[in-house]
């Protein structure tokens, strides 16, 4: 036991000298959320509709009424003589020659509106003045039926009422998803450099086959590592849970009508759920370096392999996947974790099976760098 | 037919602001419409739904849906006993809704929105209060309260047995002693613990049991009494308040039929003092008399199809069912500049249009009419002053309403309330005052008899809204920014100057004057008059 601790503090003492990659590793924590916050923000500001709407409005003249209620809903006639400065979308809403004559014999009469759909910027204002036109028609619609001495309700066949089970957590379930994805993905790439410089690297350094010349076992060498590694992992975890937290509350996430919030009790739950998949984490990452004949050789093989925890993160996150996948490690703890900031029940059963399957999977990695390494093959890296 | 698929299908989607609750049918209902008092901009008007519990979220709320709200809600009850003197005795329960905030940065603060009538139910109008708390919600919770009486919390209605059809019975032959009467025998309840102050303990009682520490208050019509009482008796537990559509405590409701007047007169100079209405309707206000006079002397009775069945039927057109209408429509600024075309049509006998806005209220206008009485004879009809009396001979709709409240008073016996309620309110509390230029109920003097004693308040008057500024206009945004800085310093109301008045109906059909161009459109009213001032943008 005592020669474990040794090992452990060793790894650790090992890995906190060379500060730069340590760092390096540990970026991605701080850095990922950062830069997601404020994406979202510029994002955020860019798809909602200003809450006054200036357009151009061709024969405003012909509709006075009409214009005066979409004013009165934020819609304005942009005045460039008044104020050249103010934001004026691109949108012209024409309204026709024979507007009030068509009104006035009860046709439809026609307004224009000239916009370019395909603009993601301009879609959201689009479909603003678009609505507000049809309630002002259909308020009109109403108004015409009750001069008729018809009761408007006749209109309305059928009374439709939506009841929603989502929570205000679940609707801003896709951004939680990548959210979830970005802390897992973090376990991973916090052990990353860790991981290869510790089995690669001090190959490459000729002090792998010193420490085993000494006296003690691979299988504690191995163990030693991996607790190193994982605890690298969840620091990592930690850091990103932590800025996570901080930073997810200064987007203004309720302009899109909902809330992204981190609470404390997800933040335990995450971490708990993530000391196995820092230990796949770990074991995957030395399993494959000690495979690689070299730290170079190790840093490109970890890049493929960890596309595989990647793509069932992701998968997991975008609601496509299968019901398998909540049986598989990875993507079984995220669709949890995720259930979870939905407000639902948390599937123990497929939890635990994945949960199970990840400590099982790591057991099987470490089993096989304990045999590998009795290898001189390995060990000297030839 | 692209078309009228597209009208339809948003039709239904705005038609919940025009129609009204539709509920049993019944006397007493059509009498509301006429002897009511205030209640709130029909606006605001929706069906109503029992909330439906799901699942238990905690202890103190369960998840629920309500009507026009596809969303999950917060709602729970507490109980009370129905008389605070007798805490062992009749308990009721209180019921309340809780509108989550999208992003809950206050979660010790929530905005409580109080319901007009007296009578209406706050919880059945949570779309209304939704659309326009929607800024307030952004980062603090709405609370709704049924308040006692009304709603979920043990309403006091009157319900009849026999259907009567509302088009043909004739509404002036209405004995509402008799039906006050059956009202009292239908209820177990103790009329005279449903008034405003014992209803105010319920919302701090609901306040405390759900832990909020400061509530930010918005009271429309009615709801702007109890959010005076909430000032004077808990101004501890506020933080802010707008009152809106105000009824000062030194005002007795059953005043407002010299509002009623003052609505109908600012009808005839908006449309004296607009070409295109002016053009087509010249003498609008005689139409109204040779029609009041026509039906003061012989109810018209006409042959109709029923505006929501269409089954044949006979319409009895009373003079009270004619000023009802008129009435109502005053309420709502989109039924408001159908007035004029309704008044004209029926001088030339087309009642379709006046029946059209009279079918709107007719099923009833969603008031729990016992609670209703219980505010208004426990705490207003003993304030009725001889001026009053006097005031109300010279009006049709005063006289016929003070008449009614005071026979449905005789009956509906509540003590009244000690001379300390009519005095006005003393406050510091950061207070925004609403009041709408043409509101037919209560009128801006009104506010600015309410702000009287307020130290740290706004008044502002919307000169183009009726009853419920801030449904109307951009008031709402203002309420936003009051609850968000807590002061009224920084409230611009610039954008209440914004001309957002509603053109008259110059026909069936339109809003809009057909200006006479080269092409040879056919004009409706005189070129001339109509190129410097087409729609009535004229300023007063």
């Amino acid at each position: 036991m005592n020669k474990l601790i040794a090992m452990v503090r060793k790894e650790l003492i090992d890995a906190a000298r060379d500060k730069r990659s340590v760092m390096a590793g540990l970026y991605y924590a701080i850095g990922t959320p950062l830069i997601m916050c404020g994406m979202f923000m510029v994002l955020i500001n860019q798809l909602t509709s200003p809450e006054d709407l200036n357009i151009t409005i061709n024969k405003a003249e012909n509709a006075p009424d009409l214009v005066r209620y979409l004013s009165r809903k934020g819609i304005n006639q942009a005045d460039l003589t008044a104020k050249p400065d103010t934001d004026v979308k691109a949108i012209t809403l024409t309204i026709t020659e024979d507007y009030a004559a068509n009104m006035a014999k009860a046709k439809p009469a026609e307004v224009i509106i000239l916009a370019d759909n395909s603009d993601e910027k301009l879609q959201k204002s689009i479909r603003r003045l678009q609505q507000e036109l049809q309630t002002y028609s259909a308020e009109m619609g109403s108004l015409r039926l009750i001069a008729r001495g018809i009761n408007p309700q006749v209109m309305q066949s059928l009374k439709v009422d939506m009841q929603d089970q989502s929570t205000p957590d679940s609707k801003g379930g896709m951004i939680l998803g990548i959210a979830i994805f970005t802390m897992i993905y973090s376990v991973f790439i916090s052990a990353m450099n860790l991981a290869i410089d510790t089995s690669a690297g001090e190959r490459e350094r000729n002090s792998l086959a010193l420490m085993l010349s000494h006296p003690i076992s691979t299988r504690q060498l191995v163990l030693g590592k991996v607790i190193a590694v994982t605890l690298f992992a969840l620091l990592g975890l930690m850091l990103i849970l932590l800025i996570s937290k901080i930073a997810y509350t200064f987007v203004p996430w309720q302009e899109l009508g909902f809330s992204i919030n981190i609470s404390t009790d997800f933040m335990k739950l995450m971490f708990v759920i993530g000391i196995p998949v820092a230990l796949l984490a770990s074991t995957l990452q030395l399993f494959v370096s000690f495979m690689a004949k070299s730290f170079k050789e190790a840093q490109s093989y970890l890049t493929m392999v960890l596309f595989v925890p990647i793509a069932l993160s992701m998968a997991a996150s975008y609601n496509i996947a299968p019901d398998m996948l909540q049986w598989i490690p990875v993507s079984g703890q995220q669709q949890a974790l995720m259930d979870f900031i939905k407000g639902k029940e948390i599937p123990m059963l497929q939890l635990a099976v994945s949960s199970i399957m990840t400590i099982v999977i790591s057991l099987g990695l470490m089993f096989g760098m304990e045999k590998m390494l009795k290898s001189e093959k390995v060990v000297f890296g030839l | 037919m692209i078309n009228r698929k597209f009208v339809s299908k948003s039709l239904t989607s705005r038609l919940r602001h025009y129609a009204l609750p539709p509920s049993a049918t019944g006397t007493r209902r059509l009498a509301a419409v006429i002897i009511s008092v205030l209640f709130a901009s029909s606006s605001y008007a929706s069906d109503a739904d029992q909330p439906q519990p799901l699942n238990t979220v905690d202890a103190k709320t369960h998840s629920c849906h309500l009507d026009g709200l596809s969303e999950q809600l917060q709602c729970g009850k507490i109980s009370v006993p129905e008389n605070p003197q007798k805490p062992d005795g009749k308990h009721i329960d209180i019921h309340f809704a809780i509108l989550p905030a999208i992003k809950d940065t206050h979660p010790s603060e929530a905005l409580l929105a109080i319901a007009g009538g007296p009578g209406q139910s706050a919880i059945e109008h949570a779309a209304g209060f939704d659309r326009l708390l929607n800024k307030v919600r952004q980062q603090r919770d709405i609370l709704l309260i049924d308040q006692r009486g009304t709603g979920l919390s043990n309403i006091l209605n009157c319900e009849d047995a026999e259907a009567t059809s509302m088009l043909s019975f004739n509404d002036e032959d209405v004995d509402i002693i008799a039906d006050t009467e059956k009202c009292l025998t239908q209820t177990d309840a103790d009329i005279t613990q449903y008034g405003s102050q014992t209803a105010l303990t319920d919302f701090e009682a609901v306040r405390t049991y759900l832990g909020y520490q400061k509530l930010h208050l918005y009271g429309v019509s009615y709801g702007t009494r109890m959010a005076q009482l909430y000032m004077r008796h808990y101004p501890e537990a506020l933080s802010t308040v707008t009152l809106d559509g105000v009824v000062p405590m030194q005002q007795s409701v059953v005043a407002i039929g010299s509002a009623i007047e003052r609505g109908f007169e600012l009808l005839m100079r908006d449309c004296a003092s607009n070409q295109a209405c002016h053009t087509q309707y010249p003498d609008l206000l005689a139409d109204f008399k040779t029609v009041d006079q026509r039906l003061t002397t012989k109810p018209t009775e006409q042959s109709v199809r029923d505006p929501l069945t269409n089954e044949p039927s006979t319409l009895l057109l009373t003079r009270s069912k004619f000023n009802g209408a008129i009435r109502m429509g005053l309420y709502t600024p989109a039924i408001r500049a159908l007035l004029p075309h309704a008044i004209h049509q029926a001088a030339k006998e087309d009642y379709q249009p006046i029946l059209g806005i009279y079918a709107l209220s007719a099923d009833g206008i969603g008031l729990a009419m016992g609670m209703h009485a219980s505010v208004v004879c426990g705490e207003d009809i003993h304030r009725i002053s001889d001026q009053m009396r006097k005031d109300a001979k010279e009006s049709y709709i005063s006289s016929t309403m003070m008449e009614g409240l005071e026979k449905t008073c005789e009956i509906w016996k509540v003590p009244a309330v000690a001379d300390s309620f009519s005095e006005p309110i003393s406050s510091d509390l950061p207070t925004l005052l609403l009041s709408g230029e043409l509101d037919p109920a209560t009128p801006p003097n009104w506010g600015a008899l309410a702000a009287k004693n307020l130290t740290n308040a706004k008044h502002l008057i919307s000169p183009f809204a009726t009853h419920g500024v801030a449904a109307q206009t951009c008031a709402n945004d203002l309420i936003a920014d009051l609850v968000d800085s807590a002061s009224v310093k920084k409230i611009d109301a610039s954008c209440l100057e914004k001309d957002i008045r509603r053109s008259f109906y110059l026909n069936a059909n339109s809003v809009e004057p057909i200006i006479s161009t080269d092409a040879g459109t056919v004009a409706i009213a005189d070129e001339a008059a109509l190129t410097n001032n087409a729609t009535g943008t004229d300023k007063e």
